[in-house]
This record gives C-alpha cells, structure tokens and sequence, in this order.
C-alpha cells in the first residue's frame, strides 16, 4: 500500500484514513474499526455454554469478568475450529462482549474513498452481519459493524 | 455542588430521620421532654446552618416550626394529634426542600405560606381559639384525612391560605411576637442546653465521641472495595490450588488465606446497616395508614440491631413497605370486627428481624383475620390464574404462595392502599431478585405472617461444584438439602421409573429425579453409569424438592458471582458465572428455574402436612425421634437421648457372661441386643453392627440395630375410652411404634447401677 501516485492523493486529504484491524476467519479477511475494539486477548479457549444460541462462542474470563463471546465462525456457517482463538473485545451500546476468531492481524490504514457498500447479491444473512468492504490491492477487506454484532441483538433477531 | 452543602444535606437528612422516629414516638408520650428536645434540636439544627448558607426559603420554614416546638417544649401547647399531624407535614415540607435543593441546587420558588400559617396557627393559646376557628376548622378536617395527596394540599392552599392570610393569620402571629420575642441564636442554644438533663447531656457528648470515631465513606468506593475483594478471593482461590503441592507454599499461602477472609469479612461489614435504618420509616407509615383505613395497630419492632448489606437494605425498604401495607389493609380487621371476634380492639403489627447463618429473617406478623386457602382457590381460579382442576389438587402450603402470582388480591374492595393486585407480586418480585426468599404463612381468624429471607450479601456465596458433561457448575449450598452417593453396583437398581419419569427413593419417599447431562445435552440418554460413582444432589427450591442428577462432586467454594449477559440468562437454567479457584469458568445453576423448566411442582400435600407437623414440632407434646430397624421391626429412640452413633465390627462386642458390652478406652458400654442382632451375626466377626449409643440419666447404653432410617416428629396416641396418654409407644409417619426404654436395659453386674461410678464414663464419651 505504497504507491507512489496513492500516497500523494492520500496526504491531500488525510482526515479520510480509518485505521482496521483486520481478522482472519477460514480463508477469508475481515476487519473491525479500531476505535471499536477494547482490547485484542490471545490464544484463548472459552467455555462453550450448553443450550446458548449457536452463535455464541462461550464465556471467557476477561479483567475479573465473565464475558460472553460470539463467534464469527458459526456467524458465517464455518464449522467450528479445534484449538486457541483470539478474541476481540469489544463495546457495544449494551456492554462489551467478546468476537471470537481464528487470528487476529495487523491494522491496516485504508483510504474512505476505496470504500463500498454491500453487494446486491449478497445473501440475505450475511448483508444482516457485513458492512460493506475496503478494496485492498489485491484483496477485499469485509468490514464488521460491531453493533450488528452484538450477542443481545443477534439473539433478539433470532427471537423474532 | 460544594462539600459545606452535601454535608448539610446528609445531616439534616439524619437529623429528620431522627425527628421522624421521635414524633411518632411523641404521640405515645406527650410529656417526654427529652422527645421534644431531640425533635427541637434537629429543626434548629437546620435552621442555624440554612441561615448561614442563605437558604431563605427553608429558613423561613424551619422557623415557623421552631417556634412551634419551642411553645411545646415550654409546655404552652400540648402535643395533640393535630399538633403532631402537622409537624409531620413540616417533615415532609423540609424533606421535599432538602431533596430539591439536592436535585437542583436551589430551593426552587413553590410557596411555604400554608403550612407555616398552619404551624403558627397551632402555636397559638386556647384563647385565641375562637378567632381562628375557621383556619382550625379546615385544618382539624385536613388532620383527620393525613395522607397528604398532592391534591388535598393544593385544595387546602386554596381554601384556607388565600384569606386567612390576611385576615385571620395577622392576629395570630401578634401574640407570638407578644409572648415571646425574636430571640438570638445563642439564647436558642441556651434554652437548647438547659432543658437537657445531666443524662443527656451525657449522652450527646458520647454521641460527640462516636462522630470523631467515624468517617463518611462514598457507598461507589465501598462497591469498588467489595469488587476488589471479589477478585482477591478468587486469586486467592488459585494461590491455593497452584501451591497444595508446595510444602514451601502452604505456610504463605494459609496466611493469604487468613488474611483475605479477614479483608473480606471487614469490608463486607463496613457495608452493613442496621435494619434499623429501615424499620424507622415505619411507625410513620403505620400511624398514617392507620388513621386512613380506620384501623388501629401497634406495631412492636423486634431486632433492629440486625445488620445487612446496605444494597439489600435498600432492596427490601419496598417490599416491606408493601408488606406492611398489606398487613394494616388485609390483615388487620377493623376495631368493630375485632371486637366481635373477641379480641382485642387494638391489633399488633410485629416486625422482627434475625440473623439465621448466612440469612437475614425478615418477618411481618399481624394478629388480623388471616387468609382463608378456599378464598384463594376460589380467586385464583376466577382470576383465571389456575384452572379448576389444578386448583383442587393444590394443598394449602401451595394455595397461599399463590397470593404472590401478579394479578392476585383477595380484597373485596380495592383500596387506596392496597388491592390492586400487585403488592405481593412486588414483594416477591423484589426479594427474589436478590436471591431471597418469601413465603407466608397464615392460620385463619389468627394472623398472617410473611417471612422473607435475604442473603447477607450479593457478591459471593457459598457453592458446591459439580460435574457433568466434562464441565463444572456451581451449585448454591442454600439450595442444596443433600447429597445421595449411589456407588456404580447400585447404579442398574437405584432408579425407579414411572412412565418416563425417574424416580429415587429417599427415605420411603418418591423424589423426582433430573438428569443434569440430559438437562443440558437433549438427547442425552438417561441413565446411571455403572462404571463410576453417581451423585443426587437433592435440592429443595422454593418448596420444590427434586434430585438433581450430576456425575462427580468438586469441593465446596465460596464463588464470586458474575452477571450473565442477557442472550445467556435467557436460557433459563444459570444465574451467573464465577471463576472457580483452578480459572476455569463455571456457570452458576438455578435450581428454581430448572424445577420449573422441568416442571417440578411445589411439594404435594403430603409434604405440606410433614411440613405443617415439622413445624408444629415445638408443641411440648410432639418429641423428634430417631426411627430405627431392629431385625424387621420399626422402633423409635427418643433423638435427645441419642448421644451418636456407631458403626464397628462385630469382633469389638466383648461379653461379660451372656451380656454384650463395649470397651471403648476402658469405658464399658453396655449393649441392648433385643433383637438378637448379634447373634444372628456371630458366625462372621468383621460383620459391621451398628449400635446407637444414648444417654439413659447419667449411664451411657448402646442399642444394637440393623438400620437407622430416619429422624422424625412423633404422634401421641391415646388410650381408647379412657384417653390416657399411653406410654411406650409411639405414632410415627402414620404407624405406631414401639418407643426403646433405655431405663429398662439391665446394669452392668459390677456397677449396681450407681450414678456416681457412671458419672466419669458419661463426661469421658460425651
């Protein structure tokens, strides 16, 4: 990301940076606005709860409490990986919670303008968890609203 | 908001809180001058440090009551109800304006003048009567009605203000300037003093020394305290785990282990108010709701010193106000009824506090008409709250907890105070969301009683941790009854299944069963291992009782309970999470939930009428005994007499000619053998005997029996025709028994059964 002719039109208008952290789940790169995330835990195995709705990863313990995770995997339909994840803590309106992926990876800084929103053709499911991509040289960055992703939206969303 | 002002507040808030306590007490005790004199010095209190803020609009008020006051003191006024009425209202009235002085930082601009021509009006001699009859007129009507709507305000600064202002208030302020003219502060101060007598004086300066001794501490670092605290136990908990290998450790880490406890113990009691602190609010209540639903009560307060969690002190002040509503509405009959019902016009209203291990007993007894179960069935049934068919089934215990569904009132009218149908549903509500109990109790035409058991704090608990699925969770000890260990030989024979459902047999009666692994893993097959231990832990929640099915038991823990987010709590079956001492989490269970979501009922109409005979216990004419076997016959040791009980092989009965005794360090026991236990079992002598040893007047015997089976509440039985108490035997859970006579087990040969050469052996085995 340093082209020469970019890196120009970027110092123009810099205010138009968003730094992301970006996320690997399966094959694919997610990312997650910084100033979203509370802190990045490593290699943590949490507690699955017996009878929780399928998309919550566990309970970890996190600074003296118990946070509730979500897991990006079974989000996605992934079949469940074996082994450490990383988490992601992040806040919400109703608290903070933990998103649970297989590798956390560096923050990338993207330009606003290679922005776009979700694709028309996107399933129904997932335009409900995605918030449009960054495009990447060679790759798309899918971005994560960490409201949509919130366990006590996610499960007044499978009430209904 | 500055230091000076909130100082002010917080203690013109307990200063009120103090004056509140002694005008109803003044009520009672007209005469008490030391009343007075607390009641005067609060309101001067006030005054002096409102002046001095520049509160004027407080000022003014406080003014107008010191002057009452201080005509009461003086004995020129009488401290009659109307007099008390309206000094509540100027409680109320400074209230209302310390609250908004809080809220808004100023004393806002709503007018004071009908209650100060109110206050300055009563302060006037009975001469001056007549030129105020009309004020005294409204007033006097006003006084009866007491619960001051904000209507009933509004109207009376309507009526009596706007000309009495004028007309009829000037008159009666002249002779109070005449009588007695504005004095200085310190005049006040002086008066103040002088009516103080040696003893109290005394007492102010202890409560001056008390004040030195003591600090305001912010309750939000008190919370951050208690969390803190939280967290060091469960690190100690992993200290502990991580060094029971180290013998370098075990010295450091049992002094961290003192040390926490201590820590824990100290802030959790710099939290704890006294009850007290609660109960003051209520003479008031009781006095107002009184004299509005025409009733007429004495309410007596018992163990105010009782001291709770401030957080669960402040979650009860609802519930208890309702409950005492509640009680003075529904329980209470009116004087006329009680009259005709031969008691005393006058009822009681009792509050009594204790502390019961790890609870808080918070009861509110009346001595009112009670409720009637059928008046329940019937208004539960109509509310269609139950259908006809189950409410039939239900048994008393159960009727009366019905009382706590939301929508239930059995009031024939709805009252102002109560009768909408949903006081009991708050006070359940309300205790139960921090983690207490409630229950009633009521006997008909005798009282009501309403008990409510409050934990001594939130934070942490005692817990056992269970497994099951290859997880831990953390059972709450106050749930848990027992535990029952059915060893793998067993496990094929131990359930009984009717139609599906499990069973256990505990003690001759069928406890319902749930499997926690099916609980939790639908589809999980129900049944014992036979290659390992199986545990039932039997859980009693809220009256229901079932086993709860778990493959192994951890140790007990004292657990740090951490909030559930609410995708989680809604599953329904865990009430928090804690962290247990080796940092694996656990997930706290509820044994409520799962027996509803198992739908385990309340216990069924036998258990209500074992538990109406356990409670009934105390009757001198009921005795507990223990129920044994002895070789196919049921008999009965009365339980005071059993001093414990022993399980030895048989090789340890030694004989002295054909009489069985035991050698324990030289004491000789001598053994009843009716049955002829020991002989059936002399072939084998590691065969193990058990042999209760009880306490016959000063000699020790031991009974040899098969079996013990249980304790219980034993039945009289009386002599048909004459109705003579008989002797020897027994009722116990429907049968007669023959009760052991311990008197008739023959002495030792050597001893001649002297009480003095059995008095060593008796302190040595005690």
């Amino acid at each position: 990301m340093s082209a020469g002719g970019k890196g120009a039109h970027r110092k123009q208008k810099n205010e138009a940076l968003v730094e992301i952290c970006s996320v690997r789940v399966g094959k694919s790169l997610f990312g997650v606005p910084i100033q979203h995330i509370l802190e990045i835990v490593g290699s943590t195995r949490p507690r699955p709860i017996p009878l929780a709705p399928g998309f919550v990863g566990g309970l970890v313990h996190y600074r003296g409490d118990v946070l509730t995770t979500v897991s990006l995997r079974s989000l996605l339909e992934l079949p469940a990986l074996e082994g450490a994840q990383d988490i992601l803590v992040l806040e919400s309106a109703t608290g903070c919670f933990g998103l649970l992926v297989d590798a956390v990876g560096e923050v990338l800084t993207v330009d606003a303008v290679d922005y776009e929103p979700n694709p028309s053709t996107l399933d129904e499911r997932r335009r409900a968890l995605l918030a449009g991509a960054y495009k990447l040289k060679d790759s798309l960055l899918v971005m994560l609203d960490p409201e949509r992703l919130d366990p006590a939206r996610l499960g007044e969303a499978k009430a209904a | 908001m500055d230091d000076l002002t909130r100082e002010f507040l917080i203690e013109s808030q307990e200063g009120l809180d103090r004056m509140e306590r002694c005008l109803t007490e003044l009520e009672e005790r007209p005469q008490d001058k030391g009343l007075l004199a607390e009641i005067f010095r609060s309101v001067h209190t006030i005054k002096g440090t409102t002046g001095f803020l520049g509160y004027k609009r407080l000022e003014k008020l406080a003014h107008a009551g010191e002057n009452l006051l201080g005509h009461l003191r003086d004995g020129r006024v009488m401290a009659t109800a109307e007099v008390i009425t309206a000094l509540l209202k100027l409680l109320d009235g400074l209230r209302d304006l310390l609250k908004t002085i809080e809220s808004e930082g100023s004393e806002g601009t709503a007018d004071d003048d009908e209650l100060i021509v109110r206050l300055e009006g009563l302060q006037a001699p009975a001469r001056q009567a007549k030129a105020k009859s009309a004020v005294r007129a409204q007033l006097a009507s006003e006084a009866d009605t007491v619960l001051d709507t904000t209507e009933a305000a509004a109207q009376a600064a309507e009526a009596a203000v706007a000309e009495p202002k004028v007309a009829v208030a000037e008159p009666a302020r002249v002779p109070v300037a005449a009588v007695s003219p504005p004095e200085p502060e310190f005049t006040e101060a002086q008066a103040d003093a002088a009516t103080l007598t040696p003893a109290e004086a005394s007492r102010a300066r202890a409560q001056g020394a008390a004040a030195e001794s003591t600090l305001r501490v912010d309750v939000a670092l008190l919370n951050r305290l208690m969390n803190l605290v939280g967290e060091l136990v469960l690190t100690r908990n992993q200290v502990l785990q991580a060094t029971a290998s180290d013998p370098n450790m075990t010295l450091l880490s049992r002094r961290l282990d003192m040390v926490t406890a201590d820590l824990r113990e100290s802030v959790m009691k710099a939290r704890m108010q006294p009850v007290s602190n609660v109960f003051s609010k209520m003479p008031r209540l009781v006095r107002d709701l009184t004299h509005v639903l025409g009733r007429r009560a004495r309410l007596q307060m018992e163990g105010q010193e009782t001291e709770l969690d401030k957080s669960l002190l402040e979650a009860i002040k609802d519930p208890l106000t309702h409950a005492v509503r509640n009680a003075l509405d529904h329980g209470i009959e009116p004087p006329a009824a009680r009259a005709a019902a031969g008691k005393d016009p006058e009822g009681t209203l009792v509050l009594r506090a204790a502390q019961e291990g790890s609870h808080v007993v918070i009861e509110v007894s009346d001595d009112g008409a009670g409720i009637a179960a059928e008046k329940i069935r019937a208004k539960a049934i109509e509310r269609g709250l139950v259908s006809a068919e189950r409410a039939a089934q239900l048994g008393e215990r159960e009727l009366l907890q019905m009382i706590f569904l939301p929508g239930f009132s059995t009031a024939a009218q709805v009252t102002n105070v109560s009768g909408r149908g949903v006081g009991m549903d708050v006070v359940r509500t309300n205790v139960e969301r921090i983690g207490g109990k409630v229950e009633i109790d009521a006997r008909v035409g005798k009282g009501t009683t309403l008990r409510m058991r409050i934990p001594l704090t939130l934070a942490i608990i005692p817990a056992l941790i269970v497994r099951s699925i290859g997880q831990s969770f953390a059972l709450p000890q106050g749930a848990l009854s027992e535990l029952v260990h059915i060893p793998p030989e067993r496990a094929a024979a131990a359930i009984e299944w009717m139609e599906g459902a499990p069973l256990y047999r505990l003690r001759g009666r069928l406890l319902p069963l749930v499997f926690l692994d099916r609980l939790l893993m639908p589809g999980h097959e129900c049944r014992l291992s036979s290659e390992r231990d199986n545990f039932i832990a039997v859980l009693d929640a809220d009256g229901r009782r079932f086993g709860l099915i778990v493959d192994s038991l951890a140790d007990p823990e004292e657990i740090v309970v951490k909030p559930l987010s609410a995708v989680l709590k809604d599953i329904g079956l865990f009430s928090g999470a804690t962290v247990l001492g080796n940092g694996d989490l656990a997930l706290i269970l509820d044994p409520g939930s799962i027996a509803v979501k198992t739908g385990v009922t309340m216990s069924n109409e036998e258990d209500a009428a074992q538990a109406a005979e356990d409670e009934s216990e105390s009757d001198a004419a009921r005795m507990r005994y223990l129920l044994v076997e002895v070789a196919d016959r049921q008999a009965a040791v009365p339980l005071g007499d059993v001093l414990r009980i022993e399980q030895l092989p048989l090789s340890r009965i030694e004989y002295i000619g054909y009489r069985p005794v035991l050698n324990f360090e030289g004491q000789l026991l001598p053994v009843e053998d009716s049955g002829g236990i020991l002989g059936a079992a002399a072939g084998n002598s590691e065969t193990q005997i058990v042999v209760v040893v009880c306490r016959d007047g000063n000699r020790h015997v031991g009974i040899a029996v098969s079996h013990v089976l249980d304790v219980t509440s034993g039945g009289n039985l009386f002599e048909a025709g004459t109705g003579a108490r008989t002797e020897g035997v027994t009722l116990l859970k429907e049968r007669v028994t023959g009760v052991v006579d311990l008197g008739g087990v023959p002495p030792l040969p050597a001893t001649g059964h002297t009480s003095e050469s059995w008095q060593p052996a008796a302190e040595a085995m005690a």
